[in-house]
């Protein structure tokens, strides 16, 4: 049987837009703007959520609900009252809440990033900062993030996360690089278009104005990966697909910066793009080593940013080795039969004893597909019950349709295609990390801290992970999970007026390895196919 | 006699189980299998086999693949010494990756499979040029040029198989030296091959032998008239 988990904390808020209807199980307490700023169908607003503007005006169908905040006494009459209406930013949720929203904003992609899904940046101010607002944009190749700053204050004023609109492009890096051939302009605009909407979103319902605030931002810090960065400037993305360049840094400075001072009506704008290491290795990771100071640690200190592009980073004590591999979609649900982003309706977890499977969802709705930790979650257990072997071929063959978690569910099937696509996915990440640590003449077990990044977020169960071989089987205690890794380096520099200073000292101690003048790492990619776990004695010595 | 070992053997190759494979022939040597037998009847039709199982099966996955030609080739090299009279080779291909391309693991499979099917092999690595893949040939009066490209880019673009087949028409070899790529993007698009000026295609690994044993073949042919 496969449940969907209610705590006893949750309730569910039902929005009522028109004709459409969603429904969002959430815990106890929160306002529903910001519910609905995170999943749902948005409420208009224009203030930061203070009971200011008196735009976030919803109307109560049935349910608990708080009493009357003196906000909104001020902001509605007693006809709207009457009515039921309250101010969303105000209105809390105590049980299960029906609302309806009359008058709802034109639709937007931009959701805001979960508070719990972000570092906390520290108070103290390292140096001065002559500017009000600075804006920090993780550019990845399927989503951008981006938070605004208060950077006198050092408050965050607002997240947003949004889609990558060059995906009409390809999903991956390489046919993105393929497109600019003929397209570069239009890919340059279509993401340049996305990251000034993103921040006028973003002044607009927190701050409540957007053109006199733009001249107030003073920096706009943006980190990504090489190819994305070569795509946003339109420079250097026709040398990244020669391997002749990949070991060497690759320029992607804009030709002009006052170009794009003026089309993004940011005057006084510093746009700063700390340079990337080398082809496959962006200034996103170099971010990530600023978020988790991996090199403030002990030798031995690995750091993995999973996603399509696996980027890898290994702290020897001298040097900094990095490189990247190709995992492939799968750790973020693409390719994959019922696969889907981390979104309402994912199964993010698997819990099992014997062929009983219970599957957490996010949203606690019915199960509509698998996000990346999830797979990992049902293969693993599939192993586990015996299901699977370690080939990575069903006991029993499922046929076509895969194998169901829950029998009476189809969206909860894993095809054999899913399990070799997550197989080779990784293959390629153990075999990576196995090659760096070869590299520097280290074994597993002399891994001390091993800091996991990216698409798994925190949903990633790491002693599953470990039972599949995706992670060595190290001591829980040295491992860490850390989400948005690559934003909060980026906030971090951005409030830092040496921030630049930071980034190139981090990237002149990186050493890229080339994974594919490797020898071993043909054979350690066939080795880690198998779904067991990675034995920590085996030998490192290289071939 | 022979059924009972073909059916171990298959069974610890469908499991990626090498050990369990090359113990099974140990045990048919032992019996009185000549080395021959364990090639011709074992080992080749157990690859063919193979491969039209996991083509038609859903769930086969990448590290079959590679078992099974890997393990084909491990048994390959022990017999052929064992042979009472050298076997005759097919032809000679060369093979690489193409410019641009560092992916080698598809040439590999595809290098054991043609091992296996007794045509010699060279092994030009990854990231060849159009002008060494033709050197090459030449120098080494290979029937067949193959070309592994793993990404879009390498299998489309201009460095890789088209400037092959423009050098090859430069010199006038194309009746001498025929050209077979193979690769996922080829896969996806199965007309792309005669696009780049290939002469054929395999989209696995003993496909990749049989076409290219079909070329050497036609190059012979051509040859003695
Ligand atoms: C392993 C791997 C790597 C390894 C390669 C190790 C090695 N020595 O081979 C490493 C880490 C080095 C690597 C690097 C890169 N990779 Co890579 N890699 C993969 C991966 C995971 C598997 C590819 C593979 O080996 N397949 C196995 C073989 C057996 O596949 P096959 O097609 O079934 O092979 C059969 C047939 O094609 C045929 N065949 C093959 N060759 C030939 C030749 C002839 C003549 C014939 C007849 C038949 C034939 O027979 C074979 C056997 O049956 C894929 C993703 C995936 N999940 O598939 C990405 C993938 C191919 N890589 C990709 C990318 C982007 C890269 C990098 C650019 C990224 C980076 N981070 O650096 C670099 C580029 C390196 C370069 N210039 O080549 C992309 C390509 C995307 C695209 N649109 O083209 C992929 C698809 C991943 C992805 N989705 O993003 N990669
Ligand atoms: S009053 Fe609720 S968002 Fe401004």
């Amino acid at each position: 049987m496969l449940t969907a988990n209610h705590s006893n904390q949750m309730a569910v808020l039902t929005v009522h837009v028109g004709a459409s209807v969603t429904c969002l199980p959430f815990g106890r307490g929160r306002s529903v703007r910001e519910i609905l700023d995170l999943f749902g169908p948005r409420v208009r607003a224009a203030c930061g959520g203070i009971g200011a503007c008196g735009a976030c005006v919803v109307r109560v169908l049935r349910g608990e609900v708080n009493p009357l905040m003196p906000a909104e006494r001020l902001r509605l009459d007693s006809a709207a009252q009457a009515r039921g209406e309250r101010l969303a930013c105000q209105l809390r949720l105590l049980g299960d809440l029906a609302i309806r929203i009359d008058h709802p904003p034109p639709p937007s992609v931009w959701t805001t990033i979960p508070m719990e899904d972000l570092c906390p940046v520290s108070s103290e101010q390292p140096a001065a900062i002559r500017y009000k607002y600075g804006l920090a944009v993780d550019l990845g190749t399927t989503h951008i993030r981006l938070s605004l700053w208060d950077c006198g204050s050092r408050q965050r004023m607002a997240t947003r996360r949004g889609p990558n609109p060059q995906g009409v492009f390809g999903a991956d890096v390489l046919s993105r690089l393929d497109a600019a051939r003929i397209h570069a302009a239009e890919l340059a605009r279509l993401v340049r278009d996305a990251l000034i909407d993103a921040l006028r979103d973003m002044l607009a319902r927190e701050l409540g104005k957007v053109t006199p605030l733009l001249a107030d931002v003073g920096r706009v810090m943006i980190v990504g990966n090489t190819a994305m960065l070569t795509l946003l400037t339109g420079a250097g993305y026709d040398t990244l697909i020669d391997p002749a360049y990949w070991q060497q840094p690759i320029s992607c400075q804009p030709p002009d910066w006052q170009a794009w001072q003026q089309a993004w009506g940011l005057p006084n704008a510093e746009i700063v793009l700390p340079a990337p290491v080398a082809g496959f290795i962006g200034s996103d990771l170099v971010a990530d080593l600023i978020a988790t100071d991996l090199v403030e640690g002990p030798p031995g200190s690995m750091l993995l940013d999973l996603g399509t592009n696996v980027e890898l980073a290994l702290w020897t004590g001298q040097r900094v080795l990095v490189t990247s591999t190709p995992g492939g979609p799968a750790f973020e649900g693409v390719g994959i039969r019922h696969g889907m982003p981390v979104q309402i309706g994912a199964i993010y977890r698997v819990h099992g004893i014997d062929a009983a499977f219970s599957c957490e969802v996010i949203g606690g709705v019915a199960p509509q597909g698998f996000c990346g930790s999830g797979l990992l979650d049902g293969i693993a257990r599939l192993l586990e019950n015996g299901a699977l072997k370690p080939s990575g071929r069903f006991t029993v063959p499922p046929g076509t349709e895969g194998y169901r978690l829950d029998p009476d569910n189809p969206r909860t099937a894993i095809t054999g295609h899913d399990v070799d696509a997550f197989q080779r996915a990784k293959a390629a990440t153990a075999a990576a990390m196995g090659t760096l640590l070869a590299v520097a003449g280290l074994e597993w077990s002399d891994l001390q801290r091993l800091c996991i990044c990216g698409s798994f977020g925190h949903h990633l169960d790491l002693s599953l992970a470990q039972s599949v071989g995706l992670l060595p089987p190290l001591a829980l205690s040295r491992m860490e999970l850390m989400t948005n890794a690559a934003l909060s380096g980026c906030e971090q520099a951005l409030l830092d007026g040496a921030g630049m200073a930071r980034f190139a000292r981090l990237t002149h101690l990186m050493a890229p390895v080339n994974l594919s003048m490797r020898g071993r790492y043909d054979d350690d990619y066939l080795d880690h196919l198998r779904l067991k776990p990675i034995s920590l004695s085996q030998n490192q010595t290289i071939k | 006699m022979l059924d009972d070992i073909i059916q171990s053997y298959n069974e610890a190759v469908f499991e990626t189980d090498r050990m369990a494979a090359l113990n099974v022939v140990d045990r048919a040597l032992a019996q009185g299998v000549t080395a021959e037998e364990v090639v011709f009847k074992v080992v080749i039709p157990a690859i063919e086999t193979m491969m039209s199982l996991i083509a038609s099966d859903p769930d086969a996955n990448l590290a079959q693949h590679f078992m099974t030609s890997q393990i084909a080739v491990e048994v390959t090299e022990k017999m052929l010494p064992k042979f009472r009279n050298s076997p005759e080779v097919v032809g000679r291909v060369v093979i690489g990756t193409a410019h641009g391309d560092l992916h080698s693991l598809g040439k590999r499979i595809v290098m054991g499979c043609l091992k296996a099917m007794m045509v010699e092999v060279v092994d030009l690595g990854v990231n060849v040029s159009a002008e060494h893949f033709i050197d090459e040939a030449v120098r080494l009066d290979a029937q067949v040029i193959g070309i592994s490209a793993m990404m879009v880019h390498t299998a489309m673009g201009e460095e890789g198989c088209r400037k092959v087949r423009a050098r090859l028409q430069e010199r006038g070899l194309t009746d001498r030296i025929k050209l077979v790529v193979g690769g996922a993007p080829y896969r996806f698009d199965p007309n792309l091959y005669q696009a780049v000026g290939a002469d054929a295609w395999a989209e696995d690994g003993i496909n990749a032998a049989k076409v290219i044993i079909e070329l050497i073949r036609e190059v012979k042919r051509h040859d003695t008239p």
